[in-house]
């Protein structure tokens, strides 16, 4: 299993190292894996998540800036270094509310101890962030000042979790919460490709229904939908039964305390995307004239936000000047273009105009730009899915229930 | 770019410059020691974190090792952990020392709080001090009784830590048979699980010299456990189920009965939020089912799903793994995802990598029915930025090309990329056009019309020059000008510095001679000169061995360069079914991410390569490897047996052929004068009753006679053959090392690709043996590894050579020495064994 973490700063250098097993695997590792990035051309994000070193075989991942790395010298399902890298990424940024450098080298003394209980011997051990908070409690200001109150300097609490004695691992039993409510989140990505004619390629769902509960004892929820047919696959919290969801289509649960990802869903063959954009270049005699025009497709119902529009110049474009009836157009460094456009106004279509000089020698554009759009509509999830009812027992008072939607662009593509 | 790595931080200036900080430290923390006073606590975490951030970026302060251990006494838990935490890193540099900490840690496991004491006990265990062991048992085994699951979950694990220290103290505490009675009765299921990887990790070990390990081994696969692990498996946590789940994809059920029963239990396990539990049991499906074709197939339509959830919900890292298995299943069962193609469309922000596991994808699953969709999309990414992912599209259309029937509508996508103007779209479709003609020359009349204006100016990859050169070569009588464009070619010749171009060239001037005789002879004179000129070795051969041809008769020249061709029906796949069964028998783990299976790129013995000791006195020890490696090595023996029948000789000689002991002779132009009639080729070339010297070849082989040739080749030295069965126990080699005295001593690099292969010291084993030198012992630990060879002279009087060969893989430096029967022979031997050593890798 796991021998080695290492976590590595995006200069290379090591931020810290936790040992796993008695076997120590050398730091001269790190060195061999930044060398081996810089062959590969530097760009961190494009690295291979698995890698065979000449003595181990190295899984790592890229999160904003910061290089999770862990060795190995065992056959091991990839999956389960892969997977468990991210949760390290997850928590640790959680807790110290972001993840960068500094943040890190402050608050070490926490990375140590989540370490030290996420995983013993290199065999991952606990990643649930609901037990960990209870065990460990994260660096935030309420604590702070409980210290300075109470004297009491220990972030870690005193107890120990009974969460590993129930039989429900994600839920200890006697909670307590001043507050008795439960929101549900709908939370949509809307993944789509579409081409220059205004063809849909591709257009895909990919949605989570996130839970806050703040439930006190053991209450037992069950959520139904109206139209459950509609999902393609889907995936679920350890904390979902599943017979009744293969008989009946419902999500029969004890929820964890606290903020939870209750299940993720797919939604295929989308047939209506909610905007257009519609790129068009024309290429003569050594430049190129771009526009770009965005309106509303589709009505979702609801106002659709922050629209952005992104865009990587090809390499042969020596220089670019665009100009917009609506937002703002910015050129930065590594010749990316973000058009900012906001909410679409109702008395006219957002267009960009601009013209791109390409290098000497070439006559016409052949690269052609991908566009990448951004959006978001409060209110709504686009793939339809309706949330029927909200059901809680065990419980002596009927809590507060809320519901909301949101959809966003996830990968929505347009091609040119 | 990033900067360059810094990890050398403790000389950079804003680091505690040495000793002066440390012994601040010092001094404050000794201060501290005793003290009971009110702030006593926070002053003692402020200096701890110091020491700690310290220890974090590699400044050694290991010498604060006893005022730690000193300030240690507090109730603080912050403190306790940051003071394991010490401990834990420096104790095994510091035995002594760490005999300081056994008091206050032994202590702590006896603390009131659950949570001390787990904590006490996992650093107790980590300690890894092997004169301390005694310390450790006691402690253990109550933490195993312990009422707290969280301490005996500690303790469980704890019990592997110790096995590692220690095989024999744990065993001897019978700690073994204790887990397993845990693991049969603890309610808690992270001690079970904990109890489950300890006690794998232990019997495995201990199986090699134990019989009853071995049967332990066994049992852990027997019925009711598995039974009774998978009645319970909602209980465990994520990546105990992934445990449980990769034991019971080795179980293997009595009946089909009991194989739905399984199935149906963990069916909903492919609804697992994590990633590593579906893979793990989508595992248990596929091996459960492989002997049940039809259940099988409806295994592949029940994963399907999750699996595509996977791959597009994670993130890129992870969608890089499960992409992995993905392919390996479409090689398995292409028509599976053939509708789903559309879950493997690029999307343009994905890193690379997960990009090209797409187009391998796509180019698996695409038939009659997606083609046209599928090459459409990929002839979007031709026009990608990304330059390596529009190379790796295009060479996706030519692949789904050579393995479809209706290839129309590609070809024309194909010829439309060549008017793309591109020249790496270009070089890449002139590879793939060249396939496409190869295995469907029909379609030679459209390719070439459009293949004939490329200007070979634009084309300059090599690859995609040779393409267009042998398409030239190929089709000269349907392109007028293939004649001049090679002539212009061939008078560029010094600008041509690949070797491959210019045997193509050679090899395309000959076609077009034979097909177009009068327009082709100027260039084909100006080809072979220039190529007998060619100071590369493959190029002035194929050049002399054209001209000869000539020289020796036209028509049969004729047959042999330009010979009528079959249609290429299939080319040949760079993995066998083989190889890819036995990575699909090791599905979820990492063969499948390398493409490779385990045993190709990880050692049986990678952790147990004990170290070698410099004496010989070890190797009995050592006998192991050596038996290990001799059937592999008769295997091989017999192999060249076969061969020796037929050709002893070059067999023998192949591995010295290729050494710096042969040199091919330069061409030499002062020597001009002597050469046409003394050219002792011929005389090679020349069978008897055929005659020697054709006289009409054509006048351009005349004028390259007039420039004459002096190839005739040095003596070589007369070459050092190896016994390829040689066979040497480890008693005598002991006795011939301690007789002999060190006739040759070398120190040399290596190539880096070497020294990756080396990161499997077998791999460089087998690669010897393939030279005839065999391997004795070998051992060590990465960064340095020992090997000690021998070898064996063929032929009379039968002499050893022997090799003690040690290899730092960080410096890629070798260190050789040589110690041989017959001294003088040692010199030869050295040579080969570093040319053989060079091809490692390779």
């Amino acid at each position: 299993m796991l021998q080695c973490i290492f976590i590595i700063s995006n200069s290379g250098e090591v931020i810290l190292e936790k040992q796993l097993q008695g076997h120590r695997a050398d730091r001269s590792l790190c060195n061999w894996f930044w060398e081996y990035a810089m062959t590969q051309g530097g760009e961190l994000s494009q690295l291979l998540p698995v890698i065979a070193s000449p003595t181990h075989y190295l899984f790592q991942i890229f999160r904003e800036g910061i290089i999770f790395l862990a060795c190995t010298q065992v056959e091991m399902p990839p999956l389960m270094g892969t997977e468990f890298l991210c949760r390290v990424a997850d928590i640790i940024s959680d807790y110290l509310g972001g993840l960068n450098e500094d943040l890190i080298k402050d608050n070490f003394v926490i990375v140590y101890e989540l370490l030290d209980e996420m995983v013993d011997n290199g065999y991952p051990l606990i990643t649930e962030p609901n037990i960990l908070r209870e065990m460990i409690s994260p660096p935030n200001i309420v604590s702070k000042m409980l210290s300075v109150v109470t004297g009491r300097s220990s972030n870690v609490s005193t107890t120990l979790p009974v969460a590993t004695q129930s039989c429900a691992p994600w839920r200890k039993t006697d909670i307590k919460n001043s507050g008795n409510e439960v929101y549900v989140n709908l939370v949509e990505e809307i993944d789509a490709i579409v081409r220059s004619d205004g063809n849909l390629v591709k257009c895909e769902i990919y949605g989570e229904i996130q839970v806050d509960s703040n439930l006190s004892g053991y209450p037992d929820l069950t959520l139904s939908f109206a139209n459950p047919t509609i999902l393609n696959d889907v995936r679920f919290h350890p904390c979902i039964r599943f017979r009744p969801w293969e008989l009946y289509q419902l999500l029969s649960f004890v929820p964890p305390n606290g903020q939870f990802k209750l299940m993720s869903y797919r939604v295929k063959k989308l047939k209506s995307i909610p905007i257009y954009v519609k790129p068009q270049l024309i290429s003569s005699s050594g430049s190129c004239r771009m526009t770009v025009l965005v309106g509303t497709r589709n009505d979702p119902g609801k106002p659709i936000d922050s629209i952005t529009i992104e865009f990587h110049l090809p390499s042969c474009v020596t220089s670019a000047d665009f100009t917009s009836n609506h937002g703002t157009v910015n050129i930065l460094a590594d010749k990316r273009c973000s058009w900012s456009i906001g909410r679409i106004p109702k008395d006219k279509a957002p267009s960009l105009t601009g013209n791109l000089v390409l290098e000497s020698g070439l006559s016409s554009l052949h690269v052609c730009p991908v566009l990448q759009a951004k959006f978001k509509i409060m209110g709504v999830a686009l793939s339809g899915l309706q949330i029927d009812r909200l059901d809680v027992k065990n419980m002596p008072t009927q809590p507060y229930k809320g519901f909301r939607a949101l959809t966003r662009a996830g990968e929505y593509e347009v091609r040119s | 770019m990033a900067p360059p790595p810094q990890f050398q931080r403790s000389s950079s200036p804003s680091q505690p410059s040495g000793k002066s900080e440390i012994s601040d430290l010092k001094l404050q923390l000794r201060q501290l020691a005793g003290s009971r006073a009110p702030g006593a606590d926070d002053a003692k975490r402020e200096l701890f974190k110091k020491v700690i951030s310290h220890m974090t970026v590699g400044v050694d302060v290991s010498s604060l090792f006893s005022e730690m251990v000193m300030c240690s006494a507090t109730s603080d838990i912050v403190l306790k952990k940051m003071c394991y935490l010490y401990v834990g890193n420096y104790a095994k540099g510091n035995p002594d020392l760490a005999l300081l900490t056994i008091n206050f840690l032994q202590r702590d496991c006896r603390d009131e709080d659950p949570m001390i004491r787990g904590l006490a006990l996992r650093s107790l265990c980590s300690l890894r001090v092997t004169n301390l062991v005694e310390y450790l048992v006691g402690p253990l085994g109550s933490g195993l009784k312990d009422p707290n699951a969280y301490v005996r979950t500690v303790a469980a694990m704890g019990v592997l830590k110790l096995y590692h220290i220690s095989a024999s103290a744990c065993v001897d505490a019978d700690f073994p048979s204790m887990l397993k009675r845990l693991m049969l009765n603890d309610p808690d299921s992270q001690v079970v699980a904990n109890c489950l990887s300890s006690l794998q990790e232990i019997w495995s070990a201990e199986a090699n010299t134990s019989e009853e390990a071995a049967r332990e081994r066994e049992a852990l696969l027997s019925k009711p456990l598995v039974y009774h692990l998978l009645n319970r498996i909602k209980e465990f946590n994520e990546w105990a189920q992934c445990l449980i789940l990769d034991l019971i994809s080795n179980y293997i059920p009595s009946d089909n009965d009991e194989i739905f029963d399984i199935m149906n239990l963990l069916e909903d396990r492919l609804q697992h939020a994590n990633g590593a539990v579906v893979l793990g049991t989508i595992k248990v499906f596929l091996h459960l089912t492989l002997s049940m074709a039809d259940v099988h197939q409806q295994v592949y339509e029940r994963i399907k799903a999750p699996l595509l959830t996977l791959m597009s919900s994670g993130s890129p890292e992870q969608s890089y793994a499960v992409l992995s298995h993905l392919h390996l299943l479409v090689m398995r069962a292409p028509v599976l995802f053939s509708s789903d193609y559309k879950h493997f469309y690029c999307q343009y922000s994905e890193p690379s990598y997960v990009k090209k596991l797409k187009l391998e994808m796509l180019t698996a699953i695409a038939n009659e029915s997606n083609t046209y969709e599928i090459v459409t999309e990929l002839c979007e990414y031709a026009a990608n930025v990304d330059v390596s992912i529009a190379r790796e599209a295009i060479r996706a259309v030519g692949k789904i090309a050579l393995q479809q029937y209706d290839v129309n509508a590609i070809v024309d996508r194909l010829l439309q990329f060549l008017e793309m103007e591109k020249d790496y779209v270009t070089a890449e479709t002139l590879v793939l056009v060249k396939d496409l003609l190869r295995k469907y020359p029909q379609w030679s009349h459209d390719c070439i019309a459009v293949v004939g204006n490329i200007s070979s100016k634009n084309v300059q990859e090599p690859k995609a020059k040779s393409a267009l050169i042998w398409m030239l070569g190929e089709y000269s009588q349907d392109m007028p000008e293939a004649p001049y464009i090679l002539e212009n070619l061939i008078d560029n010749w010094d600008d041509e510095h690949s070797s491959e171009v210019r045997l193509h060239l050679l090899t395309a001037v000959m076609k077009c001679f034979f097909k177009r005789p009068p327009e082709t002879q100027n260039a084909l004179g100006a080809a072979l000169a220039a190529g007998l000129a060619d100071f590369r070795q493959d190029v002035h051969d194929r050049a002399l061995f054209y001209y000869r041809l000539l020289q020796y008769d036209e028509s049969t020249a004729e047959r042999v360069v330009n010979p009528p061709k079959q249609a290429v029906s299939v080319f040949a796949d760079t993995q066998s079914s083989e190889l890819k069964d036995r990575i699909f028998d090791e599905f979820n783990s990492l063969s499948v991410i390398y493409q490779k299976p385990s045993y190709m790129f990880t050692g049986k013995e990678h952790r147990g390569l004990t170290d070698i000791s410099e004496e010989l006195g070890n190797l009995s020890v050592e006998a192991q490897p050596a038996a290990e490696a001799l059937p592999a090595q008769i295997y091989e023996a017999n192999d060249v047996d076969l061969l020796l029948s037929t050709s002893e000789k070059e067999e023998v000689r192949g591995p010295v052929n290729n050494s710096s002991a042969y040199r091919a002779p330069d061409y030499d132009s002062t020597t001009a004068a002597l050469v046409s009639s003394q050219v002792p080729l011929e005389a090679d070339l020349s069978i008897p009753g055929l005659p020697a010297y054709n006289p009409q070849v054509s006048s351009a082989i005349d004028d390259l006679l007039g420039l004459g040739l002096s190839v005739a080749p040095t003596p070589a030295p007369p070459p050092l053959a190896l016994n390829p069965k040689a066979a040497l126990d480890p008693g005598s080699f002991q006795r011939k090392w301690s007789q002999l005295a060190i006739s040759s001593s070398q120190e040399f690099c290596i190539e880096p690709r070497a020294v990756v292969a080396l990161a499997t010291p077998q791999t460089l084993l087998r690669h010897m043996q393939g030279h005839h030198i065999q391997c004795i012992a070998s051992g060590g630990q990465p960064p340095s590894f020992k090997f000690f060879f021998y070898a064996q002279r063929a032929g009379q009087p039968p002499s050893f050579f022997l090799v003690e060969c040690l290899v730092n893989s960080s410096s890629a430096r070798v260190q050789v020495k040589i110690k041989a029967d017959d001294g003088a022979a040692a010199g030869d031997f050295s040579a080969l064994f570093q040319a053989a050593l060079s091809k490692f890798g390779e």
